[in-house]
């Protein structure tokens, strides 16, 4: 499965989501595909109105998918956040970039004796464990140092054969050389990107930079591109199609970012509606150097809440 | 040798915006304002790296995509050291590689470059590491038995001090750096004020409900360099100031990929921590570095020289040749760092130095011995 990031065709302005559009949007598709953050939540704070919405789509019969290009959590802990949240979210229904990394080691039938090398979060890790694969660094490793002393080498492990980089906040120096190391060294690695977001909003005060630095990092020091399996690339698309049976035109991408969720959206045929309750601006949207165009948008999620009580 | 040198003069006597080896409307965009060759204008010199990576960069020089460019004859083994040396009145030296590798001098070092001045010829030595102060790389060549001045070197540290003094950069705003003391020292020596440094490798970020991490609105530029310190609080720290100060300024000491912090192996360098802030704010930077001609025009202005007369010596391709490829000088490539004769005559390469050989004190050798 190739990671794609190919240019929208559709330039037409995005429609103000109001009564009238918004009931014919849901009668026009059978799923909605959520990101999460700034759009669900922010960092660990709920935006308004979201358990209503969502509860009303589901008494509609409306399938709900959630797709996050956050890394830091396993669908499992997904699973547990959105229920600490107040929300009744299955596992099956989150698919996190964690997830697709380990995903897209399978689907391409990486070899169980070969290591992973995680620069990122503990969701990495697990999936990448729960899929039978043996991951090295993750988390732990943003407590080592690295030494630099004549006669004194920086050790990897020879056995690495891919890399994997998502959002790491324990970002570090020894990281990004073992990452570099094996990249370069380890005939064959692969360098995996979980997603390249330039910032997010990890906490709900503000945005940090996202997985876009950690892998830019990367990029910079090994002089190679990423495979991409998170937003906007259609591979986590093209694995959720297969589980459910559903069709791109009956379904509808909801995001805050123009350059992941709706390009990814836009990728894979399906209607396109734009929050502004994450990083997005309308100004952002309306800005002429802007060239992604979703098919809606709306303030937040739960406005679907209010039109249909119009 | 004729062709060679009709080659080497034709690029530098046209070059009036170094467009020949850059192509703008690919990945290079020359914003230089020369009107002749030993000018410098106060008004962006640096050379811009347009992309996410150093290897996109770089790579369009390698691969000539839409380059309008001369075909450059392929490097030649220095046969003849004497007629380089009596055809250029200044040498150009990288130093990781060339003159050291890690702590450890490289052969015949010190015997050379008193030939050379002995020749009567200047010496500059120009490193992308920015890890130190020009001081501070005059401590390491005495420690070395080099007899270097201060005033002959000229690392990224202080090419970042000099760039922002040549655009007249304010005093009353600041600069946050992401890098390493040589950085810091060179703003301190130039007069400007400063954030950030080593000490910020020390400061964690809970990422917890209601937490808001603060910035100086007074930072008007955030000079990136490799950095042994590097954690999410300096990338958040150093974005913040690029996305939300009006106008701040994005620099790179430079983009290197690699560098040789020990004899023994490459070390991810700068180019990582430029590609981070990269990655994060989406813009790219104002390389002050090698291969941006910003440093050969200081130094050219500096010191009157013209550019022909120069004969740049480094081990990297694509930042020493391209450096004195880009600057209109000959160039000398040696085979005692990071890049061997396989990778020079590799197809995927496209830079080809004037010269190749072993290291530098193949000069002190009459006729060179094979390679």
């Amino acid at each position: 499965m190739e990671a794609t990031n190919s240019n929208p065709t559709s330039t037409a302005a995005a429609e103000l989501l109001c009564g009238v559009n918004a009931k014919a949007l849901l009668d026009s598709v059978d799923a909605f595909l959520f990101d999460c953050d700034g759009v669900i939540w922010k960092g660990d704070k709920l935006i308004d109105g979201t358990p209503e919405t969502l509860e009303m789509l589901r008494s509609m019969g409306k399938k709900l998918i959630f797709v996050t290009n956050n890394s830091t959590k396993s669908r499992f802990q997904y699973a547990n956040k959105f229920r600490s949240l107040g929300l009744s979210v299955s596992q099956d229904e989150i698919f996190s970039s964690s997830y697709a990394a380990a995903m897209y080691l399978k689907v391409n039938q990486f070899p169980l004796e070969k290591k992973v090398y995680v620069i990122g979060g503990e969701g990495i890790v697990q999936e990448l464990q729960l899929s039978g694969f043996t991951a090295l660094g993750g988390p732990e490793d943003g407590e080592k140092r690295a030494q630099w002393k004549s006669n004194c080498l920086f050790e990897h492990d020879k056995d690495v054969g891919a890399v994997v980089v998502g959002l790491d906040p324990d970002i570090n120096y020894y990281k990004l050389q073992y990452g570099t190391i094996c990249i370069r060294e380890n005939p064959g690695c692969l360098f995996i990107a979980t997603n390249r977001d330039s910032v997010g909003h990890m906490t709900d005060l503000q945005e940090w930079p996202g997985a876009g630095c950690m892998v830019g990092a990367i990029c910079g020091s090994t002089e190679r591109k990423p495979i991409v399996v998170g937003k906007p690339s259609t591979f986590m698309m093209d694995f959720l199609l297969q589980k459910f049976n559903l069709s791109t035109y009956r379904m509808c991408m909801v995001g805050d970012r123009l350059d992941t969720d709706i390009l990814f959206g836009q990728n894979a045929g399906c209607k396109t509606l734009l929050v502004l309750s994450g990083v997005t601006t309308k100004s952002i949207l309306d800005d002429p150097s802007n060239k992604i165009q979703p098919d809606y948008y709306t303030s937040k999620v739960s406005d679907f809440l209010n039109f249909l009580g119009e | 040798m004729v062709t060679k040198a009709v080659v080497s003069v034709s690029v530098a006597a046209s070059i009036t915006s170094s467009k020949l080896l850059i192509n703008p409307s690919h990945r290079f965009s020359c914003l230089k304002s020369l009107s002749s060759l030993n000018s410098f204008s106060a008004s962006a010199l640096a050379i811009k790296c347009r992309g996410l990576s150093n290897c996109t960069s770089i790579k369009s020089a390698r691969t000539m995509e839409g380059f309008t460019t001369i075909t450059r004859a392929s490097a030649q083994p220095l046969q003849n050291a004497d007629e380089l040396i009596a055809s250029v009145e200044t040498f150009i030296f990288d130093c990781d590689g060339v003159i050291w590798k890690g702590d450890k001098l490289i052969d015949g070092v010190p015997e050379t470059l008193d030939m050379l001045r002995s020749k009567g010829k200047r010496l500059v030595f120009v490193t992308n590491n920015s890890t130190k102060s020009r001081k501070q790389y005059g401590k390491k060549f005495e420690t070395l038995g080099l007899n270097v001045s201060e005033e002959e070197i000229f690392a990224s540290s202080f090419a970042a001090a000099a760039y922002l003094k040549s655009i007249n950069f304010p005093k009353d705003k600041k600069v946050y750096v992401i890098g390493e003391d040589g950085i810091l020292k060179e703003l301190e020596l130039a007069g400007f004020q400063y954030l950030g440094g080593p000490e910020d490798g020390g400061k964690k970020i809970e990422l917890k409900p209601g937490f808001l991490m603060e910035h100086d609105h007074d930072v008007g530029a955030v000079v990136v360099g490799f950095d042994r310190y590097f954690n999410y609080y300096k990338v958040q720290y150093g974005t913040l100031c690029i996305r939300e100060n009006p106008g701040c300024l994005f620099i790179a000491t430079n983009r290197d990929a690699v560098t040789h912090l020990t004899d023994a192996q490459e070390w991810a360098g700068g180019g990582s921590m430029v590609g981070a802030i990269c990655g994060s704010t989406q813009r790219d930077p104002l390389v002050v570095g090698k291969p941006s001609t910003f440093m050969m025009d200081y130094l050219s202005d500096k010191f009157g020289i013209l550019k022909s007369q120069i004969c740049m010596v480094g081990d990297r391709l694509d930042t020493d040749i391209l450096f004195g490829q880009n600057g209109g000088c000959k160039t000398l490539l040696v085979l005692s760092g990071v890049t061997t004769l396989s990778m020079l005559e590799s197809p995927s390469n496209s830079i080809q130095p004037d010269f190749y050989t072993n290291k530098i004190s193949d000069f002190l050798a009459p006729k060179t011995a094979t390679v």
